[in-house]
């Protein structure tokens, strides 16, 4: 039997009546000694004490729906209390003795209550009155429950008896009726008396005999007609009833003590009892065995509660109570890749695929696995062998290796089954697992048929096993988890983290958390500690994100940590969960009732923080400025990570905006708030940072406004600003401050001020001396005179030459100090928008543009994001080919060769064989016939510009795997046919395929168009083609693909070719004609349109400023064609006007702009229509019949007008 | 017993040179072992020594032992510092007197499969009892003669009465990655076994993980296994070999590669990746030169 799981235990006197509450974590718990107690069972924590009560408490419960609870004691009072207001509202007395068992009506405003005057009374507490008195028991009456649906009480008695009453009499009198007649209304006002002696109201439906001792307990099913009661004679008994009648059903004997109390399982068919014997037992509903039992050494117990909503109990004993529940609620799964496997409540094994966020059915039944009421515990998956362990805590532990079956078909009993007796089971390998046992500390290593291969001894006495790496366990002891290598048999690594839980392995492999109650220890595979974080609420689950944030959910939060071990919360949760894997915002878990759900978290909180710890500044950017990423937890934590220009970003009260700026040494911000705030301590603050930065101009500001007169002079001193110094001692003055004058005239060597000053003050003596020492002889006969003094009188000390204050070398007052750089991060510039390359870095500055005109990096912007749906849309890898013919004659062939002995055919040559593809040709390394087939295909003959493809083709045809020391590595072919293995249609991998030459090549091709970079442009497009050449398709959409991939290819080269040309005589003056021609001509080839729009651009421009006004105009005609908008169009429009005016050529050239006509792609010469030409093979260029025989310009490659089959690229 | 069984004391140094890490084999501690296990155990340090190319050493130290085992090594150790002729000549002279040592079997056997005579190689190899490596170095052959069928039936012969031993299980990979299609998985799970814990992860498991992976198209994740593996060994050659054919595969430019290819020219100038290249480079010349263009340019 599996032991209970105590979720809280507390320690008090003995507890007689135990509440939970319906919401919240909470449970009253009365006692003996006339205390009520309020715990939160969640945290541990004694939330309240109610002591109004004389004696000891016996009933309690909690209302419903309002803040409010009862009680009844041994003073015979019931006592209706405020939970919010923490005090008694009122007391209800009537009961003339102890006071057992007081009940809330679930809907009515009654209170239910049984006492040892051997009533059962009720009361309405809204008009704090009684209004029923049910007698009848006669002896003590120690419990009695309202039914939880219907109008009937239950009661039990030390008279041994169990009554059922009706009280639907009462109810229809306290309904309040539309209408009442007089008589009613009399009735009514003698309601209670009448009751005294009628028993009108309440009438008992059914005596219930059978207990041979006084009944202490009784209770009704939820929602079958059925009776609990527990009694003295030591025994709990089942009472069923119908509409007549009610009759004993059977005993549940066991207890050996009188049983004090008992309850139905709300949700299962189990019924629950305590007693004095000390134990809680478990009993079968149905079969009225004991399924479980727990004992106390020391207490008995009292009462027993069960929460009305979730799968847990309370029982109260001699030293408190202890809340605890039947069973693990955690589902047993496993998570593999995007899948998860889970047994859900009817042990059924499910998985669940993250990508579609679909459940299967069900795959197998475990009904048999353990025993009834008994989940599974834990599952390990196997994706080798698509197998799982499964382990129950039944029967001191099992585990069963099961297949799962290839597809989801119902709940069906799993065939084949391996089991053993273990606590713990995990894969450790493909075909390996372990089992650990707990009571010999043993783990066995087992193959797939379940045999052992080997023993392991603990090293340490252990709780539990997880996976830990291949070929390695993580064995969680009690205050150590020890990395162990199974094969070596040793500890590889040991950590002290106390009572570990659960394992959960990050997505790469790489880390750990190792979860236990309270704490949250990441390490690293190797089992050095990350970082560790404590809990007050328990842990539950955790799962990684793949950018190595750990997700873990407590009782009533989700939460993650980052592995400096920076934690926050992301969302609060009304019930327990089980995380199994988190994808961007979604996060997916197990509830208890084992059913996948989806929830929805804003992860932007933690990804600042990672991105802040990574120094990602450009996600942290694109994060603020995408979302509302604010609050005080952000704010402080960047402080204190030391990013307070950071944090500013986020902030709007001036205060915290000051001090932020203040520490970032931000002065202008802080300047801002400091005077919209204006208080003397932030200038003073202000004036500090400002000077060690060396911005007197703040600083003066500041002093400005604190009024701080001798640091101003000071510091005009210092930056020599005489002038202000002259104010400030005007200021002085003005303000009779004699210290201030005196200072302010030192400062500026004023000699008669200070003297004036002197004599001010009735100092004569000093205002002598000071005279004296400067030599100013006439004064000094002046204060003689006016003091009435003479110079005997004075005794002067030695004096020596006065100095006078040195002056400021600089004026620096004009201007700040140099100031000492202000940290401005990245970060901050990037907020101020100085960091270009952000926005626009997609965009080709447009001075780099050799044609100048300003719309064109938008067209090209547009045009490759056209590309892009355009071809977006097949999504080919190259590395799957299809199916390829079955070449019938050639297997029968095979089958004979590969009979006897001596030496096979490699893979290469298959593959030659199997392949009417130069490509996979070239990759067999049979490159004669590779050639063959291309000078058949598309007539090459220059093979030379291909050979770089061909080693390439060649060199990734193969790879080496070191096998025997001493050996040369054994060479394998690298496929694209890789689930493959008929040798007759395995074909080689060749490297950039189609989607690589699209997605790169041909986008460099364009970007150097763009750019104007042309010779690059022309071998990036021949590069292009050399690729093509040797390449394999998938399918026939593709084949048509690189075929207009070839033909774009041709016409790039062709125009920039054409342009180059042109570039090159562009500066002879005698050819000024061939020069207008090839712009005219390099309009021709069909280039994209921004593109074509740049040829005709400049066609228009060289025509214009060559006086061919009639040709400027159709190029302007043209370039308006396609489009009448913008810069281009208006040049344009501005040029057609200017050449119909004019109408004239002033240079005749080969350009008949009516004629159709195709450019020789050799002589860059037009080719009218009608007149012969001769086709590359391959590229299909152009050119006049003369060249026939030689290497095309456009491929290099082949030979014009050979006589071609045309390129193969489809295996078929 | 058989010394080679789970509880075996040769189990761990059998282990450690089939895993391929030589330097623990030569300081594995075989002080304890018993009589009968000392020549075994020696036997694998000696050719740990010259696989980490301490040919030299070895053959001086082994001057004059006239044991089959023994001389068979120095035999082979003077095979691989390039003194062939007289190798062979020994080696072929203990054939034909002790063919039924199981060392002169191995030994003599990879000489002879160096040498092109694998036919020789596997009438020698038949004549094994029960030894594994017989088994694997008879696999490797059958492969490098493109058998693979031969190779196979090898395999499941052995796996029959030795269905968890390394080398089979290595085998097996071998013998799958040539077959491919889902084998290619199953080669890899053993692979990465190997790879991942921490006692066996050594780069030729790595090299061998990352194999696999390459051939099931997994290309990002073959280039994380090889890069662990040059960590390991940087100049491991087959891995230096394989991250260049990688490279290729993910349609890298060849300036992204070239610092591995000098790399492995400088690691080892005959690894068949560069001979077989080299070779095909000549060929191409050759045959590009037959086809001309009719009309010279």
């Amino acid at each position: 039997m599996q032991s209970m799981l105590t979720k809280f235990e507390s320690k008090s006197s003995r507890a007689k009546g135990i509440a939970f509450h319906s919401k919240r974590p909470w449970i009253l718990v009365s006692l003996h000694t006339s205390t009520i107690q309020l715990w939160d069972y969640r945290m541990g924590t004694l939330i309240d004490r109610f002591e109004e009560h004389d004696g000891p408490v016996r009933g309690i419960d909690f209302h419903r729906t309002q803040p409010l609870f009862v009680s009844g004691g041994d003073d015979y009072k019931i006592k209706v209390w405020s939970y919010q207001t923490r005090r008694c509202l009122f007391t209800l007395n009537g009961h003339l003795d102890y006071v057992r068992t007081v009940f809330f009506h679930h809907e009515l405003p009654w209170i239910l209550s049984s006492s040892d005057d051997q009533t059962i009374r009720i009361w309405n507490w809204q008009n704090r009155s009684l209004i029923c008195t049910m007698t009848g028991h006669n002896h003590y009456t120690m419990c009695a429950q309202f039914h939880p649906k219907e109008d009937l009480i239950v009661s039990a008695s030390l008279d041994q008896s169990v009554r059922v009453w009706d009280i639907s009499g009462l109810r229809k009198k306290h309904s309040a009726p539309t209408s009442m007649t007089f008589e009613d209304q009399m009735a009514r006002a003698n309601a209670n008396q009448a009751d005294m002696f009628g028993n009108t109201d309440a009438v008992v439906k059914f005596v219930l005999e059978g207990h041979d001792r006084g009944v202490n307990w009784v209770s009704f099913h939820p929602t079958l007609p059925l009776i609990i009661s527990a009694g003295d004679d030591r025994n709990v008994k089942l009472w069923r009833m119908s509409e007549t009648k009610a009759w004993e059903v059977d005993t549940c004997r066991g207890h050996f003590q009188n049983s004090s109390a008992c309850l139905f399982h709300p949700h299962q068919d189990l019924i629950l009892s305590v007693g004095e014997d000390k134990t809680i037992r478990v009993w079968d509903l149905n079969k009225r065995t004991a399924v479980q039992s727990f004992k106390r050494e020391n207490d008995r117990f009292w009462v027993i509660a069960a929460h009305p909503e979730i799968n847990l109990f309370a029982a109260g004993h001699d030293n408190g109570v202890m809340v605890f529940k039947l069973e693990r609620e955690r589902p047993a799964y496993a998570i593999h890749q995007n899948n998860l496997f889970f047994i859900n409540k009817e042990k059924h094994v499910r998985s669940f695929d993250f990508t579609q966020n679909i459940q299967s059915p069900s795959m197998l039944s475990l009904k048999k696995l353990g025993a009834p009421w008994v989940p599974p515990r834990t599952l390990s998956y196997n994706p080798a062998e698509r197998s799982i362990l499964v382990t129950s805590p039944a029967d001191g532990g099992t585990y069963e290796l099961i297949n799962l079956p290839k597809d989801a078909s119902g709940a069906v009993e799993p065939t084949d089954t391996k089991r053993g007796t273990g606590n713990s089971a995990v894969f450790v390998a493909r075909n390996r697992f372990a089992v650990f046992n707990s009571s010999s500390q043993t783990i066995d290593i087992k193959d797939l048929s379940n045999s052992t291969t080997k023993t392991i001894k603990t090293p340490t006495s252990i709780n539990d096993i997880y996976f830990g790496g291949t070929g390695c366990l993580l064995l969680c002891a009690p205050s150590t988890v020890i990395l162990y290598d199974i094969q070596q048999k040793k500890t590889v690594a040991e950590l002290a983290v106390s009572g570990v839980k659960y394992v959960v392995w990050s997505n790469d492999g790489l880390h750990v958390a190792l979860l236990s109650k309270h704490n949250v220890t990441i390490v690293t595979k190797t089992l050095e500690q990350v970082s560790s974080l404590h809990e007050t609420i328990r842990i539950k689950s955790a799962t990684w994100d793949d950018v190595g944030v750990l997700l873990y959910s407590t009782l009533n939060h989700i939460k993650y940590t980052l592995l400096n071990g920076d934690n926050g919360i992301i969302r609060t949760l009304d019930e327990t969960i089980y995380l199994t894997k988190v994808k961007g915002r979604s996060l997916f878990c197990l509830d208890r009732q084992a059913k996948p759900k989806l929830l929805d978290i804003d992860p932007t909180e933690y990804r600042f923080k990672l991105a802040l710890v990574k120094r990602n500044y450009d996600e942290m950017l694109s994060i603020i400025k995408t979302s509302n990423l604010v609050g005080q937890s952000i704010i402080s934590y960047l402080q204190k990570k030391g990013y307070p220009e950071i944090a500013l970003q986020f902030v709007q009260d001036p205060q915290t905006r000051f001090e932020l700026a203040i520490e970032c040494g931000n002065l202008e911000v802080a300047v801002e708030m400091a005077k919209e705030l204006d208080r003397p301590k932030l200038w003073t603050r202000l004036s500090a940072e400002a000077l060690s930065q060396g911005n007197h101009q703040v600083v003066e500001m500041a002093y400005q406004k604190l009024r701080s007169f001798d640091k101003l002079s000071f510091l005009y001193l210092v930056t020599g600003n005489i002038e202000k110094l002259n104010r400030m001692a005007k200021i002085a003055e003005h303000r009779n401050d004699y210290t201030a004058r005196f200072q302010n005239a030192i400062y500026l060597g004023d000699v008669e001020t200070r003297i004036q000053m002197l004599k001010e003050i009735d100092l004569y003596p000093l205002a002598y001396v000071t005279a004296k020492a400067h030599g100013l002889n006439e004064e000094c006969e002046a204060i003689l005179e006016a003091s009435g003094l003479t110079e005997e009188d004075i005794k002067i000390p030695e004096i020596s030459v006065p100095t006078s204050p040195s002056k400021a070398i600089v004026p620096t007052h004009q201007k700040n100090w140099p100031l000492r750089t202000a940290s401005q991060s990245f970060f901050e510039r990037a907020l101020l928008g100085q960091v270009e390359s952000m926005a626009i870095e997609d965009e080709a500055p447009s001075g780099t543009n050799g044609f100048g005109l300003d719309e064109y990096a938008d067209n090209g912007k547009r045009f490759n994001g056209d590309l892009l749906d355009a071809e977006g849309e097949e999504d080919v890898t190259g590395w799957n080919m299809g199916d390829v013919d079955l070449n019938l004659e050639q297997a029968d062939e095979l089958a004979v060769e590969t009979d006897g002995a001596g030496v096979g055919m490699s893979e290469a040559e298959l593959w030659a064989r199997n392949s009417p593809i130069a490509a996979d040709h070239v990759a067999a390394g049979s490159f004669e016939t590779a050639m063959q087939l291309l000078n058949r295909q598309v007539g090459a003959v220059n093979f030379e510009p291909l050979k770089p493809r061909f080693m390439e083709i060649y060199q990734a045809s193969k790879t080496y795997l070191p096998a025997t020391v001493g050996l040369p590595p054994l060479v394998n072919y690298v496929r694209r046919t890789v689930e493959e293995t008929d040798s007759r249609r395995i074909l080689p991998a060749i490297p950039r395929d189609l989607e690589s030459v699209r997605t790169n090549d041909l986008r460099k091709g364009l970007a150097a168009m763009k750019a104007n970079n042309l010779e690059e442009g022309v071998k990036i497009f021949r590069g292009v083609l050399h690729n093509l050449i040797l390449t394999t398709v998938q399918n026939e959409s593709e084949v048509e693909e690189a075929k207009k991939i070839i033909r774009t290819a041709t016409e790039y080269i062709i125009a920039m070719s054409i342009e180059l040309e042109r570039r090159a005589i562009e500066n002879d003056k005698s050819q000024v004609k061939r020069n207008l021609e090839l712009v005219a001509y390099f309009t021709k080839p069909i280039l994209e349109l921004p593109h074509r729009q740049i040829a005709l651009m400049t066609a228009m421009r060289q025509a214009f400023t060559c006086q061919n006004f009639v040709l400027a105009g159709h190029f302007a005609s043209r370039v308006l064609a396609n489009s009448s908008q913008g810069k281009n169009a208006e040049t344009a429009r501005k040029i057609k006007v200017r050449s119909e005016r004019e109408g004239k050529d002033a240079i005749e050239i080969e350009y008949d702009q009516f004629a159709e006509f195709d450019i020789c792609a050799a002589s860059y010469t037009p080719i009218y229509s009608g007149q012969p030409f001769i086709k590359d093979p391959f590229t299909g260029a152009k050119y006049h019949p003369r060249y026939r025989g030689s290497i095309c310009r456009v491929s290099q490659v082949t030979e014009i007008g050979a006589p071609a089959s045309g390129l193969r690229l489809l295996a078929q | 017993m058989d010394p080679f069984s789970s509880e075996g004391e040769l189990l761990t140094i059998h282990n450690l040179f089939h895993g391929g890490r030589y330097s623990a084999v030569i300081n594995h501690d075989t002080s304890g072992l018993s009589a009968e296990n000392s020549i075994p155990s020696r036997v694998y340090k000696i050719r740990s020594q010259i696989a980490t190319g301490q040919a030299a050493e070895v053959a001086a130290e082994l001057e004059g032992e006239d044991s089959p085992d023994l001389a068979v090594l120095k035999a082979f150790a003077e095979y691989s510092q390039g003194n062939t002729e007289d190798a062979i000549h020994t080696v072929e002279s203990l054939v034909g007197s002790s063919s039924d040592n199981a060392t002169v079997q191995i030994i003599g056997a990879t000489v002879l499969h160096l040498e092109g005579r694998s036919e020789e190689a596997l009438t020698l190899l038949s004549k094994h009892q029960g030894s594994l490596e017989a088994v694997a170095l008879v696999v490797q052959i059958r492969l490098s003669q493109n058998r693979t069928d031969l190779a196979l039936k090898e395999v499941l012969n052995a796996k029959r009465w030795a269905q968890d031993s390394l080398l089979v299980n290595l085998a097996e990979s071998w013998v799958g990655l040539r077959i491919g299609g889902e084998k290619y998985q199953q080669a890899y799970y053993v692979y990465e076994e190997l790879a991942q814990a921490p006692s066996t992860s050594t780069p030729s498991a790595l090299i061998g993980q990352a194999v696999a992976e390459l051939h099931l198209g997994r290309l990002p994740e073959a280039e994380v296994a090889l890069q662990q593996a040059l960590e390991k060994d940087p100049k491991h050659a087959d891995a230096l070999a394989n991250m260049i054919v990688l490279s290729i595969l993910a349609g890298k430019e060849p300036n992204e590669f070239n610092e591995n290819l000098s790399l492995l020219r400088d690691a080892a100038p005959s690894h068949p990746f560069l001979t077989n290249v080299a070779q095909k480079s000549e060929l191409f010349d050759r045959a590009a030169a037959r086809y001309t263009a009719r009309v010279r340019a």
